[in-house]
């Protein structure tokens, strides 16, 4: 490492050297990295912006596989990316080439200097450092990852264990999401004084219910003893066989001791004993090792110097992504037997998840967090302008989507590109209202289909994502666009720059909304993101903001017509045909399988694994299974990333 | 400091420095000379609360500004934004011009503001801080004693909970966000009434105490092999675990006597929805509840968030939500300013003044319970359409226990807002120097409202 920053330097003397116009400590490049982060890769690492690897003496507007340059810079294709050039541009971009779409201005030479500095060095180091490198030195476990447990997660394991009929009742805390998904954001996570209170009264709840008289039988493993030896025996065999379960492996002896300890003497009388198991209880169910999935890595011992992530993470990786709950008895037996180190024991248990009625719990948890659904807990509407939105409706329209899903993808096992352009569904009698069809059936949910001038062509024009991706009074072009190419492209949108001019945005009250976005059109620090961001938006405008069907709006026809990337379309049905061939969706998805299983994004080192797995995806008609399996199979799917400071003797520190 | 209870002095007929006479109140009776501490040598509590609105409010470069006062120090003119508190001015201080300094990061629309102000430092990333923010700092101060060591409340009515308390800059507090919560936490199952006589131990307590120890053996082991990130966050799990116990630790002491606690019943269900007149009904039910839960000594430190950063407030009926509005409106050229978010922003700080209205209504030694706390209130932005991150409007108000010399206009143009954050902590006791990183680190509290 610090042998790379060295030689990093000396090629920044040399190239600033030459340039000899910008005074730069090399130190700065650090600085310049923060700008970059801060201000650039909003833009450039997505398809707003051509990517900036290799931008210093480039060509200026030369990137090819970037279709949308302005004008203005096209016209000044001739010059080159000069440091000095760069340094002129940054200054007012917008004052250098007029008409040019970049928005941020760098205004402070150094920070400015800073900035050119770390650009020099982009896409010009060979593959930065190899993470996958033998990490030596680690001989022993390291723990590489402390994830929150989530809600659902939560839910389910305590419904497994001890009965669906316990009673879970408490405010669990916030989750949040990053990168997209609240897996990558939960492993960010720890737990707030008021969250371990409502865990900490949760836990002697469920404790007391588990070890209540009805159910005692059950839930101890042993008639009550009539000796000491017997009590402590049936009192270790119970916090054993729990403790496994909650911790998803098995307890050490501390862990063990200290639960033991709690439980009193025979002689103090069988309740003394209960009340004993149920603080022991309550002790597992507050523990951090419960409440957190604790990932280890330990030395690989047919690879010397790698390491590879335990049995017992592999499982709970394996049980949450196919069940979204912890492992079961035989995930745990696999784990301990060292079955899920080599291909067949892993294919079997990835065949036995992926076979079950409860898969279809894990891929709806997966599509709940991916298409952020827990936005409809809190969805407002304003009441007078959508008299028929509840919390019913709410709630009926997440179902919708979710059993749409399910529906399409693992009972028909369709391919995944079809939900843009499918018009199957399912329906109950208070989403009929707000769709204006009939409900016959007598059941609570029917499939349907919806007929072709409802214009309600595949996932994005059901109420669901058109309600929750609005405001409460109004749609919202913008954020629909937004939000359809975070979650279905990996592709985020910036903040508007802070310094945005909204002088030419006028205060629209009459007309349609595209109206109001033209404005955005017209103003250079808004067209980059919003040329992208709206139209989609704009072709589901006959959708208001609680998803339904309209064709004026303040007395005007709404035109659904729109552009993007240079493909024309119309309406939910041209948007649907235009993202199902788009081929970023397919490779969002395996990105997302992987980055919500994993709890974070895959790094450079995944990306081989990452292109074979979408090609095959491709091959396969594109069936989420299908992929589900073939990743969850892959040894690089359990792929170690030691966090920085884990497991370090002295010497390992010493050397990163 | 605080003289005995002096059974001749209510003999003289004479409290807190004036005659009595039959039929006064018997807390009174119970109150030192100085009125300031309760008579069994135990001082009135001093509580911190931070309050948090979104958008600012109006001072546009046009010059039209509706919120700065003309007049600088002690009385001050109420503006038509500062309307909401005109009755209560002389307990509130108001900070103008002073400004978050983002050093090179990009201003994060909606969020550097803020950030800096509990940081100290501009954020690097939207969503999260770089360092603790400072609520956090004055509850390790103040409230060990309590049960709560902070009771954190979002009555924003938002899709998500609201919450700007973090101590890793990662995990942000899980608030309160109905008045339903709110009531079940402080006077729900485990509230113990000060004021009872027959108070007596919660065997029960002693049991949990022993499941948190046998939780908490396990932290050598599963700290010894964890990297530098998954340590502060299972060092904020046990942080949690230590406020538990001292809960329980709380809850197996006699609580002292606290006259204006009177434990309220429970409230009802709030109609639903986030028009700024619903989330102001939800501010004030929240703020009572709150001031009993402080009277009650219940938590001495608060942070409470009246709307979000990019607010998705409106007005009922309107279709455009207040953020937008702020975005979309022209300035008024005769007028200066936007008269449509000014309108908002006056609405927007009716909640601030109810808010003040609850704490000032509970009667506490010589004066209020507001009196007797200090609440630093801020937004995100200064003037919302530009996302300025200069003049961003603060005040301090309630009396920090006379530690607050309240009343002032305070007009500081470019000074960094890490001023006011670290006033605000030196006011309430907080042992702490200085605050804030680069540009921002200051040693320099604003003096003049220092007593």
């Amino acid at each position: 490492m610090k042998q790379v920053r060295y030689k990093l330097r000396q090629r920044l003397a040399f190239g600033l050297t030459l340039a000899c116009a910008l005074p730069v400590a090399a130190d700065s490049v650090d600085k310049g990295a923060e700008i970059y982060r801060s201000a650039c890769k909003g833009c450039h690492e997505v398809s707003i912006a051509p990517s900036l690897e290799g931008v210093v003496g480039r060509r200026v507007a030369s990137v090819t596989n970037f279709a949308d340059y302005s004008e203005a810079l096209q016209a000044n294709s001739d010059k080159h990316w000069t440091p000095e050039e760069l340094n002129r541009f940054l200054e007012a971009p917008r004052d250098y080439i007029p008409g040019t779409l970049m928005m941020q201005t760098v205004p402070d030479p150094q920070e400015r200097a800073a900035l050119i500095a770390y650009l020099t060095t982009l896409g010009t180091e060979p593959a930065a450092l190899d993470i996958t490198a033998p990490v030596s030195g680690i001989d022993q476990p390291v723990t590489v990852a402390v994830r929150r447990l989530n809600e659902s997660q939560y839910r389910n394991t305590i419904s497994d264990i001890f009965g669906a009929d316990i009673e879970v009742k408490a405010r669990f805390e916030p989750e949040r999401r990053e990168e997209g998904l609240q897996a990558v954001g939960n492993s960010d996570l720890s737990m707030t004084s008021a969250g371990f209170e409502q865990y900490f009264g949760l836990a002697q709840r469920i404790a007391a219910q588990a070890l209540d008289e009805t159910r005692r039988e059950t839930t101890v493993p042993c008639s009550v003893p009539a000796n000491e030896a017997a009590a402590r025996a049936c009192a270790a065999d119970f916090v054993n066989g729990y403790g496994e379960q909650l911790f998803r492996r098995p307890l050490s002896e501390q862990e063990r001791n200290s639960r033991l300890a709690l439980v009193p003497e025979v002689s103090a009388g069988e309740d003394a004993f209960h009340q004993g198991l149920e603080l022991a209880l309550t002790s597992l169910l507050a523990a951090p090792e419960f409440l957190f999935r604790v990932e280890t890595a330990e030395p690989d011992p047919d690879n010397e110097g790698h390491l590879r992530l335990d049995g017992y993470s592999r499982a709970a990786r394996l049980s949450f992504l196919f069940w979204n709950t912890a492992p079961d008895e035989e995930l745990l037996r696999a784990a301990a037997s060292g079955e899920l180190f080599n291909a067949a024991g892993l294919e079997n248990q990835v065949q036995r998840l992926a076979g079950s009625p409860r898969f279809e719990q894990g891929v709806r948890a997966f599509f709940y967090d991916l298409m952020q659904l827990d936005g409809f807990d809190n969805l407002i509407k304003d009441p007078e302008i959508y008299p028929k939105f509840n919390q019913v409706v709410a709630d009926s329209s997440r179902e919708q989507m979710l059993k749409t899903l399910v529906g399409l993808l693992v009972t028909d096992d369709r391919d995944y590109r079809d939900i843009f352009v499918s018009n199957d569904t399912y329906i109950n009698r208070s989403l009929a209202a707000v769709y204006k069809v009939p409900y016959t059936s007598d059941a609570d949910w029917t499939e349907y289909t919806f007929p072709d001038e409802l214009e309600r062509t595949g996932l994005l024009s059901q109420i669901g994502f058109l309600s929750l991706f609005a405001h409460p009074g109004t749609s919202s072009p913008t954020r629909r666009g937004i939000k359809l190419h975070e979650i279905f492209m990996c592709e985020p949108t910036p903040d508007p720059p802070a310094d945005v001019d909204f002088s030419k945005v006028k205060d629209s009250k009459a007309g349609t909304v595209r109206g109001r976005l033209l404005d955005h059109m017209e103003n250079t620090g808004c067209v980059a993101c919003h040329r992208r961001s709206d139209p989609p938006g704009l072709a589901l405008e006959h959708f208001d903001g609680l998803g339904q069907l309209r064709k004026f709006e303040n007395g005007q026809l709404i035109d659904v017509s729109a552009t993007l990337n240079g493909a024309d379309f119309v309406g939910a049905s041209g948007l649907g045909e235009l993202l199902h061939d788009d081929e970023r969706i397919p490779a969002c998805l395996v990105r997302n399988v992987y980055a919500y299983s994993a709890g974070r994004v895959p790094d450079e080192a995944l990306s081989p694994f990452l292109s074979s797995s979408v090609a095959a995806f491709a091959e396969d008609g594109y069936r989420l299974p299908g992929l589900m399996q073939r990743m969850a199979v892959s040894e690089d799917f359990f792929h170690v990333v030691v966090p920085s400071g884990a497991g370090a003797s002295d010497q390992v520190a010493a050397s990163q | 400091m605080t003289k005995k209870f002096s059974r001749r002095s209510i003999l003289r007929g004479t409290v807190g420095g004036a005659a009595v006479g039959v039929g006064l109140p018997l807390l009174d009776l119970f109150l030192n000379d100085n009125a300031t501490a309760l008579a069994s040598g135990a001082a009135t509590p001093v509580r911190f609360g931070t309050y948090f609105w979104g958008l600012g409010l109006t001072d546009t470069p046009a010059g039209g500004t509706r919120w700065v006062p003309q007049k600088q120090g002690p009385g001050y003119e109420i503006t038509p934004e500062l309307v909401a508190f005109e009755s209560l001015k002389d307990k509130v201080s108001v900070f103008s011009g002073f400004r978050a300094i983002p050093e090179g990061r990009a201003n994060l629309v909606h969020w550097s503001g803020h950030a800096s102000i509990l940081s100290g430092v501009a954020p690097t990333a939207s969503g999260s801080f770089d360092d603790a923010s400072f609520d956090t700092k004055v509850a390790d101060a103040l409230g060990g004693a309590t049960r709560y060591r902070t009771v954190d409340i979002d009555a924003s009515l938002s899709r998500a909970p609201v919450s700007y308390s973090t101590r890793s800059g990662k995990t942000f507090a899980s608030p309160e966000v109905n008045p339903l919560g709110l009531y079940t936490r402080l006077f729900g199952a485990g509230f113990q009434d000060p004021n009872s006589d027959n108070w007596q131990p919660d065997p029960a307590l002693m049991l949990r105490q022993s499941v948190l120890s046998a939780v908490k053996e396990q932290r050598q082991a599963l700290m010894s092999q964890v990297g530098q990130a998954d340590r502060i966050k299972l060092d904020q799990y046990f942080t949690s675990v230590r406020d538990a116990e001292n809960q329980l630790a709380v809850q197996l002491q006699k609580p002292e006597r606290r006259e204006a606690c009177s434990p309220p019943s429970k409230p009802d269900e709030l109609p639903r929805g986030a028009s700024v007149d619903v989330v102001n009904a939800n501010t004030r039910m929240m703020a009572k509840l709150l001031a009993m839960g402080l009277a009650c000594d219940q938590t001495r430190v608060f942070n409470f968030v009246h709307t979000s950063g990019a607010s998705e407030t409106y007005m009922a009926g309107h279709s455009k939500i207040y953020h937008q509005i702020t975005h979309d409106e022209p300035t008024d050229a005769k007028l200066g300013y936007q008269p449509e978010t000014s309108r908002l922003a006056e609405q927007v700080m009716e909640g601030f003044g109810a808010f003040l209205e609850e704490l000032n209504a509970i009667p506490e030694g010589a004066g209020t319970l507001l009196d007797n706390t200090l609440v630093m209130a801020f937004s995100d932005t200064g003037y919302a359409k530009i996302h300025s991150i200069d003049n961003i409007p603060m005040f301090l108000a309630g009396g920090a226990g006379g530690a607050h010399r309240a009343g002032q206009h305070i007009h500081l143009p470019g000074e960094p807002v890490t001023r006011v954050s670290l006033t605000a902590m030196q006011l309430v006791g907080a042992p702490v120097g200085d605050f804030g990183q680069g540009s921002m680190k200051t040693a320099r509290p604003v003096s003049e409202v220092m007593a």
